[in-house]
């Protein structure tokens, strides 16, 4: 009945003003990072004054679709959607399009992304920045301290996960191009399914074999730390070592701020919102938008980690 | 099915059966399962994968390769324990893995301390209430009454509404599941107290899972509520027709592996610094795996708890093994699913053997 109303006044105000007046879908209200997201949206909506109507799918591909075809049947301007389900993108773009209402998707990206009709984008990070700005910034401490051969060990995400295999990836090409400049070795590099505790294991067991390594580069933060704690645990200088996660997270900036986390990346949540929502207008208007906008990754070191505390 | 159990007799003991101790040949596979990391180690890594060949360092051992060992099965060891009692009186607990996520999250939010850097604690759960710097028996009986309260439910519905085990457990997991991501809304729950993080530092899990293993292999073997556990499993009408309440032994087995989990998740998150709703997702199926290859019975009466530590080295040497031969990741889980079932495979031959003799 709420949502009714809202939605019923959000019209009425759409229609009395010629304000630009967006219908916004998320997959779920109660997920940490998407609420960031989420919020970063609505503030770039009060910011310029554009009207937002902005709904929960709660998960349900079905629900999201109602709510796409509930936005185009009051009118709006423009629709911005993030998927539940990736591989189910593919109604709603043609309902949009059918309807001629411009449509984004945001952060997830969609699987018809590269068959997108006019007047529809997708707005996310690209995953390959991640691990490349991660692995590079590795590269420079270690030439930083004069360092020309360093051994490091990789800690790998969920194998079965796209973002593990990408950033994965993205360390070894990194290492095998010409930016790093120092010549890495992995000594190996394992599994810890994102977890902290299974790292934290991992890098254990690694430091029972008695390699000298230089740093560890893991696939998310939660396997950093558990490296840290690991390799604090044994009793070695954290100074000696270089530790790399991805994410940005509280307990990782804090494990920062304490000297034992060296980098990590961060994913603009707040940065793709208004984004997606400014890709939203200017295709309302007419005007023409990349179909693919990359918010980009930051990378976040203890020289400008003070930008990042209260980000996530 | 009926050549294990055949001759048993239900409530009969005979110590001559017991003569030779299964778990022997638990520890057999133990020694060779290290002879043969040891081995392949020397051909192919030329280095040994249990003594010391380091220079700056004097032992004969790989001191830190032995903790590991036996540190990274400690927590789902200390889960074992428990899931071992209700595995010899016939039942199953699919329920501890989701226990030790909602743990983790109800005791840690109750463990948080209130400044970390000097800045206020970014993922305080109740900092409105001002919960913060706690002192740690809270979070501690707070964990524990979790699994209390989680095992008094499976065992009552196990014991009273009859269902079966494995459906009773299977909706305290996703039901407990639920829960560690209701709490907080999916976000993780960090910073606890130098109090709490002293619970699970260093060797104290391994501390804690010895302790209580030598306490519950006591109480299996002497104590009345032993008895009623492999009673129970090998023939619960005997008990009953012999007067012995069922039922409330049931919900004592159910309740002790809940405070188990609960204990696990405590020391878990403790050693991490951290709870997260993702916490423990499998961890039943180790324990169970533990139990079953230290030669516990999924048919119930049958099996110790030194079988079951015997199961969890086993677990902690394949695991430090296949880091130790620098094993492909894709790899090691296929294998460590073929150790499993070859290990029951075998018991399952030896124990048809003497189910004839």
């Amino acid at each position: 009945m709420k949502k009714f109303l809202i939605a019923g006044i959000a019209t009425l105000m759409g229609t009395s003003a010629m304000a630009e007046n967006i219908g916004v879908s998320m997959a779920l209200f109660d997920d940490n990072f998407l609420t960031v997201l989420r919020n970063g949206m609505i503030d770039q909506g009060k910011a310029i004054g554009v009207d937002l109507q902005v709904e929960d799918a709660q998960n349900d591909v079905a629900k999201q679709l109602d709510q796409i075809n509930n936005f185009i049947a009051s009118g709006v301007s423009a629709i911005v959607v993030n998927p539940v389900d990736t591989s189910a993108t593919q109604a709603m773009s043609d309902a949009a399009n059918a309807a001629g209402v411009p449509l984004v998707y945001v952060n997830r990206e969609p699987v018809n992304v590269d068959t997108l009709p006019e007047k529809q984008a997708f707005v996310a990070s690209n995953e390959v920045d991640s691990g490349t700005l991660q692995t590079l910034e590795v590269c420079r401490l270690f030439k930083e301290a004069g360092k020309t051969e360093a051994n490091v060990y990789v800690i790998m995400g969920e194998l079965s996960n796209q973002a593990a295999v990408v950033r994965t990836k993205d360390i070894h090409d990194v290492i095998g191009g010409p930016d790093c400049g120092v010549k890495i070795n992995i000594l190996d590099e394992q599994t810890s399914n994102w977890q902290r505790d299974q790292a934290q294991n991992l890098m254990t067991n690694w430091l029972s074999s008695g390699a000298a390594f230089d740093g560890v580069i893991a696939n998310n933060d939660e396997s950093a730390i558990g490296a840290i704690q690991a390799i604090k645990a044994a009793g070695i200088d954290m100074g000696s070592v270089v530790i790399a996660g991805i994410d940005a997270t509280q307990d990782a900036l804090a494990a920062m701020q304490a000297g034992d986390l060296d980098v990590t990346v961060f994913q603009d949540a707040a940065g793709q919102g208004a984004g997606a929502l400014d890709a939203a207008i200017k295709l309302s208007k007419g005007e023409a938008v990349e179909k693919k906008v990359y918010v980009p990754f930051k990378l976040v070191t203890p020289a400008n980690i003070g930008d990042y505390l209260a980000k996530n | 099915m009926s050549t294990t159990t055949h001759g048993l007799g239900g409530l009969k003991y005979d110590p001559s059966r017991r003569a030779r101790a299964p778990e022997w040949n638990v520890f057999f596979a133990l020694i060779g399962i290290v002879l043969i990391f040891e081995l392949v180690g020397r051909i192919f890594m030329g280095d040994s994968f249990l003594f010391n060949t380091r220079d700056n360092v004097d032992a004969i051992f790989n001191h830190q390769r032995l903790q590991i060992i036996i540190l990274q099965v400690s927590i789902t060891g200390i889960i074992a324990l428990g899931v071992t009692q209700v595995i010899i009186s016939g039942g199953i607990d699919l329920s501890s893995g989701s226990i030790v996520g909602a743990t983790a999250m109800v005791a840690m939010s109750f463990a948080q301390v209130a400044m970390v850097n000097g800045n206020p604690n970014p993922k305080a759960i109740f900092a409105a209430q001002g919960w913060l710097d706690l002192p740690v028996i809270v979070p501690v009986m707070v964990g524990l009454g979790c699994g209390l309260l989680a095992g008094f439910v499976n065992g009552a519905l196990v014991a009273y509404t009859k269902i079966p085990p494995f459906i009773a457990t299977l909706g305290m997991m996703v039901t407990a599941r639920g829960i560690a991501k209701w709490w907080s809304k999916g976000n993780p729950i960090s910073f606890p107290t130098d109090s709490y993080a002293a619970i699970g530092k260093g060797m104290m899990p391994v501390v804690i899972f010895v302790g209580l293993a030598v306490l519950f292999h006591l109480i299996l073997t002497y104590t009345r509520y032993g008895k009623h556990c492999y009673g129970i499993g090998s023939n619960e009408q005997a008990m009953r027709m012999s007067g012995i309440n069922v039922e409330k032994s049931k919900v004592l087995i159910y309740v002790i592996a809940g405070l188990l989990s609960a204990l696990a998740a405590i020391v878990l998150s403790s050693k991490n610094l951290t709870a997260q709703a993702g916490m423990g997702v499998m961890y039943e199926l180790d324990a169970i795996a533990m139990a079953v290859i230290g030669g516990v019975s999924l048919q119930g009466g049958r099996g110790s708890i030194i079988g079951t530590v015997l199961g969890a080295l086993i677990f902690g040497v394949i695991i430090s093994g296949f880091t130790f031969l620098k094993l492909d990741a894709y790899y090691q889980e296929m294998v460590k699913g073929v150790i499993i079932v070859g290990a029951v495979v075998l018991d399952q031959w030896r124990q048809r053997g003497r189910g004839r003799g």
